[in-house]
């Protein structure tokens, strides 16, 4: 089992790997410059691609902390553990490409931009996932209590959601961002596909590694514990 | 099991609850003293941080009510479980048969009359202070402020049952309530600026039914979770 | 320990390889014992024996990692909501709301318990607390606290008492008084599982004794086995050498 997971992360991580690198040849070398923004707009590539897998891996967390409360299987738990700390990793790419993109583009680096908030928020409650954590005497209340806030986070992110883009309609931002550009033409869109694929697959060969890590260091506790 | 045994009522065990955190708060009046004296200072704050004659209070009352409701009610929804932790008590009632979603039900409704305690001392204060006007539907907009409270006591009760089995305590609650009230805030805070500046009902029924199923969204995660939250 | 099959009705609580594991620590070793029904099992041990883990498992406070209890033969989930009406918790936390009196700590207590009409006063009285029936428990010292707490557990009528290290902490006239009630729950119908360092007490309360060390049993019998005056030299000779031959000892029961 140990040796499965291990080949099969390496496996998907190389994947990864190989396809974000031909993803970044492509963005620096192969698709055209978009119109309005210019040379800046291939950040593009790298932010939407990010935000989907930080948003997918909440959803997993979200799943595995579920499995967890209700079955007690504790892979459920380090897998929501691995699927979290990859989710951090992608949620940070969005959190520092996103700022540094609008003030290049537009000149500031914040304006509530409602995919943008979003994000901000869901990395909150990453960061709260990971201190509750690790904020026990026991391991095992621990990740209960990390699995409450994973559900709950799940529960209230659609809410966010609708609210923050409601907030925006009503309180529209002067500067019209429009961060896809009016229609994606077949080579920007190919791009943003391959990256999307080498971002995902990469994520998933990360959180396998990570989980079968965990799973060793549980396995290890098990054996000296006998 | 052969014999029968006595079993508590649902109904019951919330009442039960309900009433014993009141009556506890009613004789040692420790959260609602810190909560209410909160509210007043913020008022005292707020007079003195703007300049009137560039900014009218009645405009930025709605947010500033929403912002004060959040942080005086962190203060007491936040100790609500350090009553407990005195002596056990509530590992002692989690010894009973008493089901733990009623238990927590319980929570909600002592924080949450409390809480709504402090947005009527909130309102009252900023009228006295402010001059504010109150619209024309004032029992609309009491029923918002109400409607967004259950949501935060819903949600701050469930997690600061958590907080305070942690080594970092109350201080984690902000971190992890925060975000989540992001979604009562907006529509709030929209629904109250509209009221309090004269408009009419109609216009406030969306942010009214998101508000409501935040709330009942967050009682019914609540409900669910709290029994994980609380086992050792 | 074998089921004794001529007499079912003595069999009360079962453990069944029973096993508890905090991360690296094992709290609970594998533990197979019977405490016999009706009657007043003490359990003694060493800090770190795992006494108070195993009466957390039995009041449904902590889940095993492995194994089970039984009750009257019948497999137990000491979790579940029927099991906590028939059991009553002691412990050295009280429990205990201290701005409330002593007669709403009771009353609350009761409502939790879906009792319609408790009398408070009889429980109150018991404990020899009726006196102060209306002042807050915050102004009650330690033994006093202890009391209530114990007509606390009572009130209910439960057919399991757990006791975990209930005269810690009692002034001599507290601690009478406790062993005084705890006497009076020998009346076969209710099976109590006392947990003590007190070895007098303990052992001049037990019709049953075990004994843990670092989570295994190393004694399991009936207390009329032992003799008052030898009980703490046996019970130190058979700690140390469990201490000492901690790898090697294979779990010697004498039952």
């Amino acid at each position: 089992m140990k040796a499965r997971t291990g080949w099969l992360g390496i496996g998907l991580a190389v994947l990864g790997v190989t396809g974000s690198v031909a993803t970044l040849w492509m963005v620096f070398f192969w698709v055209p410059t978009e119109a309005r923004q210019g040379v800046i707009q291939r950040i593009f590539y790298l932010h939407v691609p990010s935000a989907w897998v930080a948003f997918m891996a909440f959803g997993i967390v979200a799943f595995a902390s579920a499995v967890y409360l209700w079955l007690g299987d504790e892979r459920a738990d380090m897998a929501a553990l691995a699927a979290a700390e990859g989710g951090m990793v992608f949620t940070a790419i969005v959190l520092t490409s996103g700022p540094l993109w609008g003030k290049i583009a537009w000149g500031t680096y914040w304006t509530w931009e409602p995919r943008l908030t979003l994000t901000l928020l869901l990395g909150f409650i990453y960061l709260g996932y990971m201190m509750v954590r690790n904020a026990t005497d026991s391991p095992e209340r621990g990740k209960r209590f990390a699995a409450v806030v994973g559900i709950v986070g799940a529960i209230n992110i659609p809410l966010i959601h609708m609210s923050v883009y409601w907030f925006r309609s009503l309180h529209p931002d002067p500067v019209v961002l429009k961060p896809d550009g009016p229609t994606l033409d077949g080579d920007m869109l190919t791009t943003l596909m391959i990256g999307l694929l080498s971002f995902t697959l990469l994520f998933f060969g990360l959180m396998t590694l990570r989980y079968g890590v965990e799973r060793a260091r549980h396995t290890l506790e098990l054996r000296e514990s006998a | 099991m052969s014999d029968e045994r006595a079993v508590p009522g649902w109904l019951s065990v919330v009442a039960a609850v309900a009433g014993k955190d009141l009556r506890i708060e009613f004789r040692t009046r420790s959260r609602s003293f810190t909560m209410a004296g909160f509210v007043v200072l913020v008022g005292v704050l707020f007079n003195f941080s703007i300049d009137q004659a560039l900014v009218r209070p009645q405009d930025i009352a709605s947010g500033l009510t929403w912002i004060t409701l959040i942080l005086s009610g962190l203060i007491g929804v936040g100790r609500t479980f350090a009553i407990e932790k005195e002596d056990g008590a509530m590992s002692g009632l989690l010894l009973t048969p008493a089901p733990r979603d009623a238990i927590y039900i319980g929570k909600v409704v002592a924080n949450f009359i409390l809480v709504f305690g402090i947005v009527l001392l909130t309102l009252g204060v900023f009228g006295l202070f402010f001059r504010l006007d109150y619209g024309n539907h004032p029992g609309t907009l009491l029923l918002v402020l109400g409607a967004g409270a259950l949501g935060f006591v819903a949600l701050a009760t469930l997690f600061g049952a958590l907080t305070a089995s942690t080594t970092l305590g109350e201080s984690l609650l902000p971190i992890l309530l925060f975000p989540l009230l992001v979604p009562m805030v907006v529509y709030g805070a929209s629904a109250s600026g509209r009221l309090l500046a004269g408009r009419p009902v109609a216009e406030v029924a969306g942010q009214g039914r998101m508000l409501a199923a935040f709330a009942v969204l967050a009682l019914g995660a609540g409900a669910a979770l709290f029994g994980q939250i609380v086992e050792e | 320990m074998t089921d004794d099959t001529s007499r079912p009705s003595s069999e009360g609580l079962g453990l069944h390889a029973l096993r508890r594991r905090f991360g690296t620590h094992v709290a609970l070793r594998d533990v197979d014992a019977s405490l016999p029904a009706g009657l007043i099992t003490t359990v003694f041990g060493p800090n770190g024996a795992g006494k108070s883990t195993l009466l957390r498992i039995l009041a449904g406070s902590l889940r095993p990692t492995a194994g089970s209890v039984s009750w009257r033969g019948e497999k137990l989930d000491p979790r579940s909501a029927d099991w906590r009406s028939r059991i009553g918790v002691l412990s050295h936390a009280t429990h205990l709301y201290a701005p409330l009196g002593a007669r709403e700590n009771l009353a609350f207590h009761a409502r939790m318990h879906g009792l319609e009409a408790p009398d408070l006063d009889a429980a109150l009285e018991r404990v020899d607390l009726l006196s102060r029936a209306e002042d807050r428990v915050s102004g009650f010292s330690r033994g006093m606290r202890q009391r209530l707490a114990l007509a606390r557990t009572l009130l209910h009528d439960p057919d399991v008492v757990l006791l975990d290290e209930p005269f810690t902490g009692l002034d001599s006239h507290a601690a009478r008084l406790l062993e005084g009630v705890l006497r009076t729950l020998r009346d076969g119908r209710r099976t109590v599982v006392l947990v003590t360092h007190a070895l007098g007490e303990g052992l001049a309360l037990a019709d049953h004794v075990l004994l843990l060390v670092r989570g295994s049993v190393r004694l399991d019998a009936p207390a009329s086995d032992f003799e008052v005056d030898g009980f703490a030299e046996r019970y130190h000779g058979i700690v140390d050498a469990a201490e000492t031959g901690l790898a090697a000892t294979a779990s010697g029961s004498p039952a």
